[in-house]
């Protein structure tokens, strides 16, 4: 059980107001708020001891070398990886294009997809098969659900490559990672997971779950924005391509040719995030203290309420299962009669902050027959069961008034 | 998509006093440009509008709860009737500066001092209440007759 009181106490945005009220925030699949240790953090970079990592040799050079490999070693223990096996990048997205556009492939090889993937997962894909590369897709069910069933139709000896979301933005559900990644193996393929939604919420195991690549983002776990890592075994990372190549990616250069460095800094071009690395090494630390199980089991709990609540709105559509304990920690739905904007912007009215429109995945939204979208409230760790049953007691009288 | 005209010449006047304004009155013109260039509003500006209102009017439910429903029919009667205003009022202008009288051959009916008429508020208000009533009655006209076809 969280003691979410002391947790809030953390958030110095949870202390303020907007516009004269106290607000309740429901967003935190988009990004998530900041605690102050992190925010201090990223602060004492600029503070106290600003300097590029393994370049120059002064004391303030040594301290940001000495810090932002220790957040590495952070990331790496926190998804039960190794330290040269994680990359860092700008976010998920980037993770997810560096894989797509930067592992060999060959022509005729094919990559199986789903229809569940965030554009940042599907988009990347499209710019490869323009270069012969075949691509198919494992349709999910009508609850959002991946289907183990279609996917074993579809994956074939040319499959090289599986690209699966973890956790669905708009279904909430999450993918059989294990049972994917061992199908997927025994037809000597590779899986990339897009956890962006799954990291930040309940423990990734990588090893465990026995993927390939893993990508996920920074701001969606109480870090910054603009950092974000890409997980692979060192054998595949060294297959990847970089797609920038520029300082600390080589050991030397002449003017026709380079020899490139090892991994994982041959894929990290230029003066790095250290401040959004050593941001995102203390929200693994704050996160860590709580406990990733604990967090869960919270956001269990309010998805809860949060599910059972809008079930009992009439003319609600709630994206997704029905059952709670089959959901992460978010919901999408529609209000018949109404456009999820409008429903946003009311709520906004009443200072209840959420996500309206495609959340960038709109093939599942055209699939599941909401060309306009949905909107989505979004749990966190610092989120209330009081905020979760005032969100619906919110959304009854809208729904009771307009629809 | 009609508000946004009206949005835009309110806005740009309300926005020379207030910045809040400002904001708004960009949407309302990103808006208008994107109509007149046959592409769909992309700032959701009517939504904004109308949610905006609605939620002020949520202390009587039942009138935010019309105000949301005939929301297009009245931002159409609040369109028509502005640029009918509009039109009266330049009319008026003209007539003041041509012939010195907003109603030549008629004593202007409100004066802001001695000589100088504003506007014509009779026959303002007449054009207008005609051309909302016009508006209502072909709205529900046509509502009826879709219903019935249905």
């Amino acid at each position: 059980m969280l003691d979410t009181e002391k947790i809030r106490s953390e958030f110095p945005i949870l202390q303020k107001q907007a516009s004269g009220k106290g607000f309740v925030y429901l967003d935190s699949a988009c990004t998530s708020l900041k605690p102050k240790p992190v925010i201090d953090a990223m602060n004492a970079y600029y503070t106290e001891f600003t300097a590029c990592a393994g370049r120059s040799v002064h004391k303030f050079a040594k301290k940001t070398e000495e810090e932002f490999s220790v957040a590495r070693r952070k990331i790496a223990k926190f998804i039960n990886a190794k330290p040269e096996e994680i990359i860092w990048t700008k976010n998920t997205t980037e993770a997810l294009n560096l894989v797509a556009l930067g592992f060999p492939l060959e022509k005729g090889d094919s990559v199986l997809t789903t229809n569940l993937e965030h554009s940042s997962g599907l988009l990347p894909w499209h710019m490869r098969s323009e270069k012969g590369i075949e691509l198919d897709f494992v349709s999910c069910n009508k609850q959002g659900e991946f289907s183990l069933e279609d996917f074993e139709k579809k994956i074939t000896r040319k499959t090289k490559i599986v690209s699966v979301i973890h956790a669905s933005n708009v279904t909430a559900t999450v993918s059989p990672l294990k049972e994917i990644a061992k199908i997927a193996h025994d037809n000597k393929a590779l899986v990339l997971a897009d956890s962006a939604q799954s990291v930040p919420h309940f423990p990734v195991d990588v090893k465990k779950l026995g993927i390939d690549f893993l990508a996920f983002s920074g701001h969606k776990m109480l870090g910054p924005t603009g950092i974000g890592c890409l997980y692979a075994r060192r054998e595949l990372l060294e297959k990847i391509n970089p797609l920038v190549l520029g300082g600390s990616t080589i050991t030397d250069t002449d003017l026709h040719r380079h020899v490139l460095a090892d991994v994982p800094m041959r894929l990290e071009a230029g003066i790095q995030n250290y401040a959004g690395a050593i941001g995102l090494g203390t929200a693994v630390d704050f996160l860590s203290k709580i406990g990733m199980e604990n967090i869960e089991a919270h956001e269990k709990e309010l998805s809860k309420i949060l599910v059972e609540g809008l079930l009992e709105i009439p003319n609600l559509e709630l994206i997704g299962p029905s059952d709670s304990q089959k959901r992460s920690a978010l919901a999408s739905f529609n209000i018949r009669g109404m456009e999820p904007h409008e429903i946003a912007l009311m709520l906004n009215d009443k200072n209840f902050f959420v996500r309206s429109g495609m959340h960038c995945a709109y093939p599942i939204h055209k699939f599941l027959n909401f060309p306009k979208g949905s909107v989505r409230a979004s749990l966190y760790l610092y989120n209330s069961k009081e905020e979760a049953k005032l969100f619906v007691e919110e959304l009854k009288g809208i729904a009771k008034n307009f629809s | 998509m009609v508000v946004c005209i009206v949005a835009l010449l309110v806005f740009a006047v309300l926005s020379i006093w207030s910045a809040k304004y400002r904001v708004l009155a960009k949407e309302a013109f990103r808006c208008v440009t994107r109509m007149v260039t046959f592409r769909p509003c992309d700032v959701h500006l009517e939504t904004k509008i109308k949610t905006k209102v609605t939620s002020k009017l949520m202390f009587l439910p039942a009138l935010a709860r019309f105000f949301y429903k005939h929301f297009k029919i009245i931002s159409w009667a609040f369109t028509i009737s502005f640029f009918a205003s509009l039109a009266y009022s330049v009319y008026s202008i003209y007539n003041l500066i041509v012939f010195g009288s907003c109603t030549p051959g008629e004593p202007c009916v409100i004066t802001s001092f001695e000589g100088l008429c504003i506007l014509v508020i009779e026959q303002y208000l007449a054009y207008a209440i005609v051309a909302v009533l016009a508006i209502v009655l072909i709205y529900f006209l046509i509502k009826s007759m879709m219903k019935k076809k249905k």
